[in-house]
């Protein structure tokens, strides 16, 4: 080990090294219920050149490499399973390299947070906006978008990862890849030329949603979008279990809002900050935050007709729904809900507790109300209130549905776990697709995906990664 | 030395925000940057960038040491010690232990000087402290010599409260004090202080804390006083919460001198009669902004100085990037303290301001240190030396 820090030192310099447990310990949990694991480093890489020559001792030593942003993917991704090397991108590689007018795109550094970008668009491109999530404002961009995520523009324009319009990235061989239309170009990438990723054969895909597994991601483009002057905020409440489901599809596929988040009201609760919250008989049971944009003030009240009208076709169909405006219930009720609106933020309910875990996956729409039955009933049997969070995606394509669990750490781990791994089993059951997902899932997961898949994906992490230096572990690789 | 402290048996000041702490942060990094203003704020973590060096990764070693996971040995020292406690991580974590992340910093600092020992030249501190009553190794002064210059009385409604820095140190900072107060005449004298207990509270050494306070607590009821002022922030800071901290029952009340002039300006009994045509920038020491919650009072005084431009550097109040003297960092890392204030002067210069005050002398020292070594080109007064600077109008 000695001999290794030596060489890691001479790499990226004595500084930006550690083998000290004080500063490994750091790095071996999350906020999730996943086991620690201690890293047997840590390195902090500046530049390509480092990385290169990292893969390059990583493959000679067999040492694992896991790369590290901020940690905030809520999946246990970057606990270490087998020791080794964590790579911390989040605080030299972390850049806005380019911001793009014309063609509507950033080049990042895989450390650029949230907040970082969306201080940098207001200061210097306020007609450009992002999507950000509802995950601390230093979580970052590029993790969310290589991990797809789902963010406050994603009923408009659907995952994250669709929005990625190229990546640099260093192989298990070493070779640093430039991918998209950034591909032309020997040596170096025009800064300009990073604006689309079709329409050679799509090898972004070879790094979307791998959790780190198949090389090191040093630049990602993602678009940005237009940033309309005209900012509304509606919010649906709902009295009746799965009714929210046809707000989701409904007002999702009449493509004139951003974004659909959904929570039912306990969560509610939980954000106007009641202590335990708990639903009481009568109480509405969800309610949806649905922002919404637009160019001109014509453009708006179009708009605002048709979600009236979609409303009232709703309520003709004998559903109870409530439409009011969301800013103003913020006033009424408490500022802090605001921030469910003004992204990036800390949404407190969420961290307020040292523990924070979820079954978050992509759902099929059609069984999103089995779903919210199902999930209810067995976070019932265990006697926790349900957290549910929803989202429509893509115009109502498909959805998000994620049944979230506070706990605290070091304390109701297990209790946590078990009521987590009766969700997922149901969830998976009914074509639920978990995001960001921890090893004990994939394996309930690998129990149901087809042969042919995972035959294809063993060989595909073979070839990129044949030492299985890159983050193994990960879907039980 | 390895152990395993269980909290409930360990006597450690603010245990309960130890244990606060493990059961609300969530490792989500807000305390990294200025909340809402995405700017980068806690010096320690932007120097030595691994995560323990951060205000989330103490609170995790702080449970790992707790747990067991970690032993108490000489590796912890910088990740533990090398900290300013500016509280830039406190105004920025929006958690319910917010608040108590300087307590729980220094409640881990406390256990680590018991398990392991003091952070690089600390124990300086104490051991000066122990025999001289102050952290520089000065024969104490009784500061007889000063009441009889100033023709102080022995016994007065108010004291004013010197401080180390200011009385052996920075003494222009502790003369202007003096000469103002006098201007301003408000009936005061001075004790035989001990040092208030800031560096080594700050530094988790705390044996002798206690009898300091003590002391200081006596002198003061001595002197008959209800009223304390100070022009120091460290000793502000300490003597309003520290004290209480420590159950210390005090039968007096602390003014930071700011406080005072602020109430003379607003009752109308004083105004500056003179200007000074300047461009002054304010930087808020950590001890009197992010600690006590004073942010508009120092500023209310200076945009009230005739002549004077007040111009605000990128990050101020409670986002305010810190000088880098505080939390021991000056004498345990000496250098890196120095780095610190560089930065700070740095953004001075973005506002093209000449001179550069504060309200504590221990921010004086370590800006006058970047200024020189870094030919940085202000001027660093304390606002009190602007102050005794003017012709004033003062009315009973
Ligand atoms: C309270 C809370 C709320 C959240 N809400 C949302 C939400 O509403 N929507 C949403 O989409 N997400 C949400 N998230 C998750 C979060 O947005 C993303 O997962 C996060 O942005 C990932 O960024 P990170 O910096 O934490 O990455 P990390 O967790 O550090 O890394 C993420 C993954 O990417 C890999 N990785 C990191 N860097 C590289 C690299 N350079 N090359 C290759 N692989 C790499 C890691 O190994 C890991 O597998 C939430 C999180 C929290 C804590
Ligand atoms: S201290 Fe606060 S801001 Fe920092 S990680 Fe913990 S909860 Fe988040
Ligand atoms: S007190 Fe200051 S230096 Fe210490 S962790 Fe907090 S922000 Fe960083």
């Amino acid at each position: 080990m000695e001999e290794l820090k030596e060489k890691l030192s001479t790499i990226f310099g004595k500084d930006r090294v550690t083998s000290n447990q004080v500063d490994l310990y750091p790095y071996s949990y999350d906020m999730t219920e996943c086991s620690p694991g201690m890293p047997d480093f840590v390195v902090i890489p500046e530049n390509n050149q480092q990385l290169v020559q990292l893969v390059s001792l990583a493959n000679e030593c067999k040492i694992p490499l896991i790369p590290y942003i901020s940690g905030n993917n809520v999946g246990g991704l970057t606990i270490p399973h087998h020791g080794g090397i964590i790579i911390d991108f989040g605080k030299k590689m972390n850049r806005i390299l380019h911001v793009n007018e014309d063609m509507m795109y950033a080049l990042l550094e895989p450390g650029v947070t949230f907040g970082q970008l969306k201080k940098y668009l207001d200061n210097n491109h306020s007609n450009l906006r992002y999507s950000y999530p509802f995950a601390p404002p230093y979580a970052s961009v590029v993790g969310n978008a290589i991990l797809s995520g789902m963010n406050n523009l994603s009923c408009k324009i659907g995952s994250m990862g669709d929005s990625i319009n190229g990546l640099e990235v260093i192989t298990g061989m070493g070779e640093i890849a430039r991918i998209g239309s950034c591909f032309y170009g020997k040596e170096h990438s025009d800064p300009g030329s990073w604006w689309c990723r079709y329409p050679m054969p799509d090898l972004l895909g070879l790094f979307v949603n791998w959790q780190g597994m198949t090389g090191l991601v040093t630049k990602c483009a993602v678009q940005l979008w237009p940033n309309p002057r005209i900012q509304k905020c509606y919010m649906v409440i709902m009295f009746g279990l799965t009714d929210i489901v046809d707000v989701l599809q409904e007002v999702g596929r009449s493509e004139i809002v951003d974004d659909i988040s959904a929570v039912n009201t306990e969560v509610i609760k939980m954000t106007c900050e009641i202590p335990e919250p708990v639903k009481i008989p009568g109480e509405p049971d969800f309610a949806a935050i649905l922002p919404i944009t637009a160019k001109t003030e014509k453009m708006m009240q179009a708009k605002e007709e048709i979600l009236h009208q979609v409303v009232d076709e709703m309520r003709e169909k004998g559903i109870q729904i409530l439409l009011i405006d969301f800013l103003e219930f913020a006033k009424i009720f408490n500022l802090r809900v605001r921030c469910y609106h003004d992204l990036p933020a800390v949404i407190l309910s969420l961290v307020e507790y040292s523990g924070l875990t979820w079954f978050g996956s992509y759902a099929p729409m059609h069984e999103m109300k089995l779903l919210i039955q199902k999930v209810y009933s067995i976070f019932n049997e265990h006697g926790i209130p349900p957290f549910i969070y929803m989202k429509s995606m893509k115009s109502g394509h498909y959805a998000i549905f994620r049944p979230i669990i506070r706990y605290k750490k070091f304390k109701e781990e297990k209790k946590v776990h078990m009521l987590l791994e009766e969700i997922a089993e149901t969830c998976i059951n009914l074509g639920c697709i978990p995001y960001k997902t921890p090893a004990w899932m994939t394996e309930k997961m690998r129990k149901v995906i087809n042969p042919g898949w995972l035959q294809l994906f063993e060989r595909i992490k073979k070839c990129m990664d044949p030492n299985n230096i890159f983050n193994p572990g990960r879907w039980n690789t | 030395m390895n152990g395993r402290p269980d909290l409930t048996n360990v006597q450690v000041n603010g245990r309960e925000y130890l244990e606060m702490a493990f059961n609300r942060c969530i490792k989500c990094s807000t305390c990294k940057y200025s909340y809402k203003l995405f700017d980068q704020s806690c010096p320690s973590g932007e120097k030595f960038l691994f995560e323990s060096y951060w205000a989330s990764g103490r609170i995790r070693i702080a449970k790992g040491l707790v747990n067991g996971d970690l032993a108490w040995n000489d590796k912890l020292i910088d990740p533990i010690f090398a900290c300013t406690t500016c509280g830039a991580c406190a105004a920025s974590c929006q958690a319910p232990h917010a608040d108590f992340i300087v307590d729980i910093i220094e409640s881990l600092r406390e256990l680590t000087v018991k398990h392991v020992g003091p952070g690089p030249h600390q124990e300086k501190i104490k051991e000066r402290t122990r025999v001289h009553k102050n952290p520089y190794g000065e024969d104490n002064s009784d500061n007889r010599a000063l009441k009889t210059k100033h023709g102080l009385p022995d016994k007065a409604e108010w004291v004013y409260f010197i401080g180390c820095t200011s009385n052996y140190r920075r003494k222009r900072v502790r003369d202007a004090t003096l000469s103002f107060l006098k201007k301003i005449d408000i009936g005061f004298t001075l004790v035989d202080e001990y040092c208030c207990s800031s560096p080594l509270l700050r530094t988790g050494q705390v044996e002798i804390v206690e009898e300091l306070m003590h002391h200081n607590i006596q002198v003061i009821n001595d002197a008959g006083a209800t009223k304390v002022v100070t022009s120091c922030a460290g000793c502000f800071r300490t003597l309003c919460k520290d004290y209480e901290k420590f159950n210390m029952e005090k039968r007096f009340e602390v003014y930071h001198l700011t406080d005072l002039v602020a109430d003379l300006l607003q009752k109308g009994k004083l105004e500056f009669k003179s200007s000074i045509s300047k461009q002054i920038t304010y930087h808020d020491p950590c001890h009197l902004g992010r600690h006590m919650n004073s942010f508009e009072t120092p500023r209310l005084i200076i945009q009230s100085l005739p002549g004077v431009n007040l111009v605000e550097m990128r990050r101020n109040r409670q986002h305010a990037w810190c000088c880098g003297a505080g939390g021991g960092v000056k004498i345990a890392y000496p250098d890196w303290s120095v780095e610190v204030a560089r930065e700070r002067l740095e953004e001075a210069k973005e506002t093209g301001a000449s001179i550069v005050t504060s309200t504590c002398p221990f921010c004086k020292t370590n800006l006058e240190d970047a200024n020189k070594q870094f030919s940085m080109g202000f001027q660093i007064m304390d606002l009190v030396e602007i102050l005794d600077n003017l012709e004033l109008n003062v009315k009973k």
